[in-house]
């Protein structure tokens, strides 16, 4: 299999199970992509992650990141084409069922079944990706300010990663 | 059942173009969910090319299906005024500017991110993103993990974790336990 076409079924099976927001994405990418393919380091999924969400439009752009570090602009074109385009499609589809679909206790139950799993999944990834600041109590002291904003303030998350990237400037000169 | 806005007649009809516009605007100046009241304000508000109920809908049906909100929402609002072309329209449209944007930053970083006078951005801005997942959680579970059977859900689904499970396998599995035992009784309460 070549590596388009590896990159495209890996993100179009993530995008197919990105419940919950953009975000949730952010687990699926960790196990398939630093550690199932080695196509990124801890550190870039990292700086993906933050990428996509300084970048305008939606977070799960950080695709076209990971597809551009494997196979450049090919790369990024069918990573990106693949997250988005399970949802495309559904989207699409059910927009005509509409009615249908909202009534659907079934559907509404799955949801309510999968959002537990996410936010699990959301915990896990943020410990792991928290790792390497623990060591430093400026940086864990950092985030912690982040998280206040975020969560009590409700600042936007733009300009926290923003304001944190030049924080850690200051702090590391 | 909402009123029947798909009525041709009812409706002006929205150009391929003026839909393209609006979502390239949306998808270079728009960030995560902001962008669904940015749509919100331009397509029912401003232009009335669809009724609130109808709009809401849209919101509903993202919530119940895989992707981003506000994309989700886009596809929706295309569909809604064009079918598949506009729908079609909306998805190139709305990813177009993040997606060169993206490109240039990929190129920018690869080329100077690893640069030891940057150490302090990026660890900063790894501060920064773990809070942001850590936030995530926090908000998708103070919304939807209500009762014993999601707080157990919960449980297991960190049990698994601990586990090394396979992530699309313990996502498919709560969701089905999800539509056995967490459906909704028909009176509308949980």
């Amino acid at each position: 299999m070549t590596n388009l076409v590896r990159l495209f079924l890996v993100f179009a099976k993530i995008g197919a199970l990105v419940f919950g927001g953009g975000i949730a994405m952010i687990p699926f990418i960790q196990r398939e992509v630093v550690q199932h393919y080695g196509w990124l380091t801890e550190r870039q999924f990292v700086d993906a992650i933050a990428l996509g969400q300084i970048t305008p439009g939606p977070i799960m752009i950080s695709a076209t990141f990971i597809g551009y570090k494997v196979a450049g602009l090919a790369g990024a074109a069918v990573a990106t084409l693949g997250i988005f385009l399970p949802s495309f499609l559904m989207t699409a589809v059910a927009a005509g069922q509409m009615v249908r679909l909202r009534g659907n206790p079934r559907v509404a139950g799955f949801i309510r079944g999968v959002l537990p799993a996410v936010v699990a999944m959301l915990v896990v990834a943020a410990a792991s990706i928290a790792k390497p600041i623990i060591g430093d109590w400026r940086l864990a002291l950092l985030s912690l300010a982040a998280l206040a904003l975020l969560v009590r303030l409700r600042v936007d998350a733009v300009y926290v990663v923003i304001g944190a990237g030049l924080a850690g400037l200051l702090m590391f000169r | 059942m909402t009123p029947d806005t798909t009525d041709p007649a009812a409706r002006p009809r929205v150009t391929l173009a003026r839909l393209a516009a609006l979502m390239l605007r949306i998808g270079a100046t728009g960030f995560g969910l902001g962008m669904v009241g940015m749509l919100q304000q331009e397509v029912v508000t401003r232009r009335s090319w669809l009724t609130q109920q109808d709009f809401a809908d849209g919101i509903a049906l993202a919530n119940l299906l895989p992707g981003p909100t506000a994309f989700d929402v886009a596809v929706y609002v295309g569909h809604r005024l064009r079918g598949w072309w506009g729908a079609t329209v909306s998805l190139l449209a709305l990813l177009a500017p993040s997606f060169l944007i993206m490109i240039g930053l990929s190129m920018t970083y690869l080329r100077y991110g690893e640069a030891p006078k940057l150490h302090g951005l990026f660890a900063g801005i790894n501060a920064a993103v773990a809070a942001l997942v850590l936030s995530v959680a926090y908000r998708i579970g103070i919304a939807s993990v209500k009762g014993a059977r999601q707080a157990a859900l919960l449980v297991v689904a960190f049990g698994a974790l601990l586990l090394h499970a396979n992530l699309v396998a313990l996502v498919l599995a709560c969701g089905v336990a999800g539509a056995l035992w967490l459906t909704p009784r028909p009176d509308g309460s949980s």
